[in-house]
């Protein structure tokens, strides 16, 4: 594969936090590489606490590595130019609760550059997509968990994004809507949009990804094609996190 | 730009969804309101209406310069403590300009609240008719060299008069001139019976010639002794009786009285006869004032909003600079203890004017007190409306110079400092 086609690239990141005297807490990510090609739904799997989020904020720049080199588009993480292609879902949908579910959307649309037609029209688009056109003129704080989350996931998709990042882009969906985001998710990619995408939902990267990396303690344990597993990714999981670490598997098993 | 714009506009959403605003101006305009029945002038309606002006719009302004700077300090510090700042920062926007968009919005919301104050205030209780259209002055002081040079003038003969204390002798050379820079300030002029002295003023040639000036003097002398005071004050062919028994300030107006005929004052000097029984005492540097027609109170008031937005715009800057340095809570309380300093660093600075006679930790404690009121002083020396109210013009030059400083170069810097600071606050993540 050729460098250029690098959307992300991290090499031998490490990331330990640091309490207020600045002594290691947790070694969140240690000696982490990879990439994520243009084209490709790359999943990134492990157990809570493998240090999956860590290693996408240091992705997006919000974390600085302690150790490693990361690149965005071939630029640093903070640049301006990586962030202009750039779509986010965090973990949990963070939203001005003040803001209706349509002023949500023009702001994200805005911060991206989009003119006020342009975003006008992005915006209905959007909601009408993730299925929030009647309730747009509502203000997001009084949405229920799921609909907040379509709401966050419509405003990573605003600016047209080259990268999609996904935090547990299913957490807190009920079946249907997880079945709607991963159809969403697959229809994005067969655009041609690239994205990473964490889970500790084994079933639900199995339908989606290209290809997977399993972390366990910021540690790398396995990478691969899901194609070319020869076995489910729940097999495969678990024989490569099942002996390299003693953590309780149950509350991903499910 | 586009994303400049969005922060502001979410900013000055969720402050009027949030009730802040309007909670502010209802805070703001009540106080206006009700300060004429708490703040008591001198019985006359100039005093009333004096009191008034500083106090009903001073007590706006501590409402909003306190409010806006609390929750300068929450703007990003609690966005990022609600994790919802990570979605602006990974957006292509310049960090820089969420900061300076922030203190904008902020800076604009305070703007506007008081503005609804300084346009309301004509009609509040206490405050008189046609208030807008008194004349204010500008007031000049006498050309005399700077208590700076009059100490280094002073030091070679002080430390050589035999009745300096010895502990001064032994000081550093840095703190004798500060003491004696002191004392320059107050330096009185003592006027015996009979003599005429002179005071130059920068611009009286011109002055000289403008109708309606007039002549300020304060008779407090050190030991606080009203005295029996007559005099003739003159300049160019200006000239004004004094006489005064029991008021600590007179204004005497000069007017050309053809008749007398004689003496001529200097046309750039003012000069003041001494006819009464006793010398007189007085300090040139604060006693004496020449007052020279300005504009109007409305265009005064204007110029003192400036000054105050100004003053707005550096607390919410430092603010928001703090709030993205800091948690929250820290962050408050740092502004608040700035805060704090700031206003009372000066006085304390001019109750132990020197650290001859104090202790190391007094030295330390005074070093540091200097250090702050240095660093406030821009900000905490701004009078306008001490001026504003006893109808002084508040000078257009210095209203410039203030704007520029306050409101343009020290946010802009302390937006470009926040902006640094944000993408390496990592903690709350
Ligand atoms: N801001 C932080 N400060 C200190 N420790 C953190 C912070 N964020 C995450 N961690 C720790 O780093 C490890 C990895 O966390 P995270 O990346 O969130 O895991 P995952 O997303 O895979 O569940 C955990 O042990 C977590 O407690
Ligand atoms: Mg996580």
């Amino acid at each position: 594969m050729n460098d250029s086609e690098d959307i992300v690239r991290l090499e031998s990141v490490e990331k330990t936090f640091r309490d207020f005297w600045l002594r290691p807490t947790v070694k969140a990510v240690d000696g982490l590489s990879l990439s994520v090609r243009k084209g490709e739904v790359f999943g990134l799997l492990g157990p809570n606490g493998s240090g999956k989020s860590t290693t996408i904020k240091m992705i997006l720049g919000l974390l600085s590595p302690s150790a490693g080199d990361v690149r965005l588009f071939g630029l640093p993480p903070r640049a301006i130019e990586a962030r202009r292609k750039l779509g986010y879902l965090p973990e949990l949908s963070y939203l001005h609760p003040f803001l209706t579910a349509k002023e949500t959307l023009r702001y994200y649309a805005g911060l991206c550059g989009l003119k006020s037609a342009e975003a006008k029209e992005r915006t209905t688009q959007l909601l009408e997509m993730v299925g929030l056109a009647d309730v747009a003129g509502r203000p997001v704080g009084g949405f229920s968990k799921g609909m907040a989350r379509r709401v966050s996931l419509a405003s990573a998709l605003v600016g047209r994004p080259e990268l999609l990042v996904l935090d547990e882009p299913t957490s807190g969906l009920d079946p249907v809507s997880t079945k709607e985001v991963k159809t969403l998710v697959k229809a994005l990619a067969a655009n041609g949009m690239t994205v990473l995408t964490t889970s500790h939902l084994l079933a639900d990267a199995e339908d989606i990804c290209d290809r997977v990396m399993i972390l366990d303690h910021g540690k790398s344990v396995a990478e691969g094609r899901v194609s070319e597993l020869g076995t489910s990714l729940e097999d495969f999981f678990l024989a490569k996190v099942g002996d390299a670490s003693e953590f309780r598997l149950a509350p991903f098993l499910g | 730009m586009i994303g400049f714009a969005k922060v502001f506009w979410l900013e000055i959403v969720s402050l009027v969804r949030s009730k802040t605003l309007v909670m502010l101006a209802v805070a703001s305009v009540a106080w206006m309101f009700a300060a004429p029945f708490i703040a008591k002038g001198d019985g006359t309606a100039d005093g009333a209406r004096e009191m008034f002006v500083r106090y009903s719009l001073g007590g706006a302004f501590a409402i909003l310069l306190v409010s806006l700077l609390a929750a300068a300090t929450g703007s990003l510090a609690r966005e990022r403590a609600a994790k919802r700042l990570q979605l602006t920062m990974v957006r292509p926007v310049n960090h820089m300009l969420v900061a300076l968009a922030k203190t904008a919005a902020l800076t604009l919301s305070g703007a506007s609240v008081l503005a609804l104050c300084c346009i309301l205030m004509p009609f509040a209780p206490g405050v008189g008719d046609g208030v807008l259209g008194r004349q204010c002055s500008h007031v000049l002081k006498p050309r005399l060299p700077s208590p700076r040079d009059e100490a280094r003038d002073m030091y070679d003969a002080y430390m050589a008069d035999p009745e300096t204390p010895a502990a001064v002798k032994k000081a550093k050379k840095s703190v004798v001139l500060r003491l004696l820079e002191n004392r320059a300030v107050d330096h009185y002029q003592t006027i015996a019976t009979n003599d005429t002295v002179t005071w130059r003023f920068a611009s009286a040639g011109t002055a000289a010639e403008a109708k309606g000036l007039a002549v300020r003097i304060r008779f407090t002398n050190q030991f606080d002794v009203r005295q029996d005071v007559r005099g003739e004050l003159r300049i160019g062919p200006l000239s004004g009786v004094v006489s005064n028994i029991t008021k600590a300030v007179v204004t005497v107006p000069l007017s050309r009285r053809a008749a007398e005929a004689g003496v001529a004052g200097a046309a750039d000097g003012l000069s003041f006869s001494n006819k009464g029984s006793s010398a007189l005492m007085l300090r040139p540097r604060k006693d004496i004032d020449l007052l020279v027609p300005a504009d109007s109170f409305a265009w005064n008031l204007a110029r003192a909003y400036l000054e105050l937005v100004s003053i707005l715009a550096i607390a919410v800057a430092f603010g928001v600079f703090l709030g993205a340095s800091l948690g929250r809570p820290v962050a408050l309380f740092v502004a608040i203890v700035t805060l704090v300093v700031g206003e009372i660093s000066p006085s304390v600075i001019e109750q132990y004017p020197d650290e001859l006679e104090t202790s190391v930790a007094d030295r330390i404690g005074l070093v540091l007190t200097r250090f702050a009121a240095e660093v406030t002083r821009p900000v905490a020396a701004l009078q306008p409306l001490g001026r504003l109210a006893s109808d002084e013009c508040v000078e257009p030059g210095e209203t410039a110079r203030v704007v520029l400083l306050d409101f343009v170069a020290v946010p802009l810097a302390l937006a470009l400092l926040a902006g640094l600071v944000l993408p390496r606050k990592q903690d709350g993540l």
